[in-house]
């Protein structure tokens, strides 16, 4: 007998969609090879190194905040996090705030934008547990009264800026040509390895996002971990705000709106079930790269911002179609 | 549209002075490859309370179903006041006077008492208009035949969904009278009325047989039929074995009838019975519908719960475990006091709780086997990490004394057979060395073999000093495996079987009541 591993088993369905469907992984991956290609063609130099490591920025910008609304979702209970986008403008304000363009306070703005928006999702994971609201109807009011709040406060024009220190870190090669962000999120792609396939944590997540009733019946808390995954959620989404102002330089009151349905789209293409209880965190990178490099490939053929979002809701309700046809249990 | 006698929707056969209310003769029902009903006989005289009994699954269900007209038999002839009938529909049945008391409610909750009672029969006004004056006033007179027995609450007015159990099934027993039926089938009418309810109920059922009207009168509380009908039918396993007058026998003979022969084989036997302090003791518990439960169990002994399906078995041992926590009472392990109020405080103490509704309780879907094995271990010994590495082969070991089959632990749970998926939900269990085990309908819906290997391990943890308590729906295999066994009826416990006591005999006759 062998450890868990990592690889999804194969439990092919006969027709070739349903066993394409069966590996979102695999179909994420050949999304990425076909798109490289597509770029490459339209536009001579898109497949280049420096221009792949620039997309893998952004990739990975949407990738850490994918990471929570990942957790959400697997942990069930319909679960979902639409606050994300207005947790990232709220955690590259507080950040911007708290630098203020200094480097010797990076690390308090990085505490103090993680720990503002933890507890904001804390607040998400109660009114879903505690309270009951269904995780749409919490998430999107939290998005609102987040958003609200950041324009009563800052009157519409948010204060401070950037380090430099930390848009080196993000813009500037650091270890082996790539910039730090890279190294930090192929950090936390192992960090979420860990958390899901080797920590007790890990496992009562999944356990609750496939059968509640089962998991309470095993002694798990149930309510605890689905709040905590909110509060993990908030705090991602706080770090992606920390590293967008890096990106930028300086932040405006909606800079993080963009991010909160691609990350829902990254997570399906990655394979994780909306209903909860199946899928990972590697399949959501390889989703996360994808979305970035179809929105480069968009770019490059001219298309604005609503013709990217226009594509963008049209694959995300042909994925579900495409993966709600299977009717065995994906592992 | 109307099915009462006045208006009937059908042409009517008019009543013959000859035969009986109801001849069913060789009735045969299959569902698919199950047969059902065997040879199913019942005759109902004019003007006669006739009681229909049998154990669980003997097919009085079905037959009554078929008289009204809810199934088609199969083969077999059904004569109605002497004439022969075939209904295609219940409707059909109500317009030849036929009037079934549904077991399963048939109740919609938001509606009001009176639009329950006259759903599809409402009286009109010359418009067409639903008439509320006269909608109101017959509900009233209906619910008056139960005066003040029908407690506060129960107005024309007041909706379904307000009401208590007890109400609910008054307003199904109003709905039921509120045809005129000249033929009556009451299916466990009197579950959930108390005992000055019951008293009016029979009166009226009097009164109705005192004006000709048949009655089919079918019971778990064999005190009532003796109380009330005039004669009875015993079924089982699909047939009717016999017809007789009520003032001819007595409990004991119709007992014997119900169960036919009773079987002794495949006792556990045990050489010694060590007289060891109890594990856990409950002190007059409570809460839902379980009433003032007293019991100890020690260590390594089987304690059963019997009685018939429903009486609050299942409610006491989810309520030990914490999952619908008890809210009256006390309760001790090792002879002190604790308090459990969420299978998590149950777990802590070493208390395992193995459900039989595998799907909603047990599954981990889409999860490996190792993962759906782990799930226990992992709260009971607090870990942080997994530690797969020394735990798969651990938990391998456990399946594998239970003789799981399977592949690899990594497939998923669902490639497994439902006996292989209980085995893993046992095996979680044992892997975290429980001192009391709580059994919940352990083999719901798995083959025999796999049913023998769980009785076999459930004895040698026994034998090995774990404390359980079983409850299964198969009586036979509650006789088998249990040291004592505790009846359950209406959520408490009505009597404690042991020794002489504990067989098939004793257990159906103090499960329908009588507590012996």
């Amino acid at each position: 007998m062998t450890a868990p591993s990592l690889s999804p088993s194969g439990l092919s369905t006969g027709s070739r969609l349903a066993t394409l469907a069966a590996s979102p992984l695999a179909l994420a991956l050949m999304a990425i090879i076909v798109l490289l290609g597509l770029g490459e063609m339209l536009s001579p130099g898109f497949a280049r190194g420096d221009q792949i490591i620039r997309l893998l920025t952004v990739a990975a910008l949407l990738g850490i905040a994918a990471a929570g609304q990942n957790l959400v979702i697997l942990a069930g209970g319909e679960g979902i996090d639409l606050s994300i986008g207005a947790q990232i403008s709220f955690g590259a304000i507080i950040a911007g705030n708290v630098m203020n363009g200094s480097d010797a306070a990076i690390a308090h703005a990085i505490l103090a934008a993680c720990g503002a928006t933890f507890l904001v999702g804390l607040v998400n994971g109660l009114g879903v547990t505690l309270v009951r609201l269904p995780p749409l109807v919490m998430t999107l009011g939290m998005m609102a009264i987040i958003q609200g709040g950041l324009v009563v406060f800052s009157q519409g024009i948010p204060s401070g800026n950037a380090a430099p220190a930390l848009m080196g870190f993000i813009n500037q090669p650091a270890l082996l040509g790539l910039p730090g962000i890279l190294l930090a999120w192929a950090v936390l792609i192992v960090l979420m390895g860990l958390l899901l396939r080797r920590t007790a944590l890990g496992f009562a997540i999944y356990a609750v996002g496939a059968n509640a009733r089962a998991a309470r019946l095993v002694g798990l808390p149930v309510r605890a971990v689905r709040t905590l995954v909110y509060g993990l959620s908030g705090a991602l989404a706080g770090l992606t705000g920390v590293f967008v102002i890096g990106y930028t330089g300086n932040s405006f009151i909606s800079v993080g709106d963009q991010y909160m349905l691609p990350t829902i789209i990254a997570v399906v293409i990655g394979g994780t079930s909306l209903a909860g209880g199946t899928g990972g965190y590697v399949g959501t990178v390889a989703g996360a790269i994808a979305l970035v490099l179809l929105q480069s490939v968009l770019t490059t053929l001219h298309l604005d911002f609503w013709g990217r979002q226009l594509i963008f809701g049209g694959t995300l309700l042909l994925l579900l179609a495409l993966y709600g046809r299977q009717t065995g249990p994906r592992v | 549209m109307t099915g009462t006698p006045e208006t009937p929707a059908l042409p009517m056969p008019a009543p013959t002075p000859l035969g009986p209310a109801i001849e069913a003769r060789d009735i045969v029902k299959r569902f698919g490859a199950v047969q059902a009903l065997g040879n199913g006989r019942l005759t109902v005289g004019r003007g006669e309370i006739h009681a229909l009994l049998g154990a669980n699954g003997c097919g009085k269900s079905t037959l009554s179903k078929i008289i009204a007209g809810t199934h088609a038999a199969t083969a077999g002839s059904l004569l109605i006041e002497g004439r022969p009938v075939r209904f295609a529909t219940p409707r059909e049945a109500e317009a030849a006077g036929i009037a079934l008391f549904y077991q399963e409610l048939s109740l919609i909750p938001p509606l009001s008492v009176a639009a329950n009672i006259f759903l599809g029969r409402e009286p009109r006004t010359r418009a067409g208009f639903i008439d509320r004056t006269r909608l109101r006033a017959e509900t009233e007179a209906l619910i008056a035949l139960f005066g003040d027995t029908a407690g506060p609450g129960l107005t024309p007015d007041a909706l379904v969904a307000d009401l208590t159990p007890g109400q609910r099934q008054i307003v199904e027993i109003l709905k039921v009278l509120s045809k005129s039926p000249r033929i009556v089938i009451m299916d466990e009418a009197t579950a959930a009325l108390d005992a000055r309810q019951v008293a009016v109920f029979f009166d009226i059922l009097r009164a109705r047989r005192a004006a000709g009207v048949s009655t089919v009168f079918i019971s778990h509380r064999l005190d009532e039929v003796f109380a009330l009908c005039d004669r009875v039918t015993v079924m089982r396993n699909g047939e009717t074995v016999a017809d007789l007058c009520i003032a001819d026998t007595d409990q004991d003979s119709v007992v014997r009838l119900m169960i036919g022969d009773v079987r002794k084989a495949g006792r556990r036997t045990r050489a010694d019975r060590p007289a060891a302090a109890p594990l856990l003791q409950a002190d007059r518990v409570g809460g839902g519908r379980l009433r003032d439960i007293t019991l100890a169990v020690a260590p390594g002994e089987i304690l059963g719960l019997g009685g018939l399906q429903g009486q609050g078995q299942s409610a006491l041992l989810r309520g030990l475990f914490g999952a619908d926590p008890l809210t009256a009472g006390r309760l001790r392990l090792d002879g002190q006091p604790v308090r459990i109020r969420a299978p998590a405080d149950a777990v802590a103490r070493g208390i395992a709780y193995v459900s039989g509704d595998r799907v909603a309780d047990a599954v981990l879907a889409g999860r490996s086997i190792f993962e759906n094995l782990a799930a226990a271990v992992l709260v009971r010994e607090r870990r942080w990490r997994v530690g797969a590495g020394t735990l798969a082969p651990r938990l391998a070991g456990v399946a594998a004394s239970l003789k799981t089959k399977y592949a690899g632990l990594d497939d998923a749970i669902g490639t497994l057979s439902g006996g292989n998926q209980q085995k893993v939900f046992i095996a979680r269990w044992l892997a975290t060395g429980p001192r009391l085990l709580l059994l919940d309908d352990p083999t719901k819906g798995i083959d025999l073999g796999a049913k023998a290997d769980l009785f076999a391990l459930i004895r040698q943890l026994a034998d090995s000093g774990v404390a359980i308590i079983l409850y299964s729906s198969e009586e036979a295999e509650l006789l088998d495996q249990s040291d004592r066994i505790l009846v359950f009826n209406g959520g408490a416990v009505v009597t404690e079987l042991s020794g002489p006591t504990l067989d098939s005999f004793h257990l159906t006759r103090a499960a329908y009541g009588d507590a012996a």
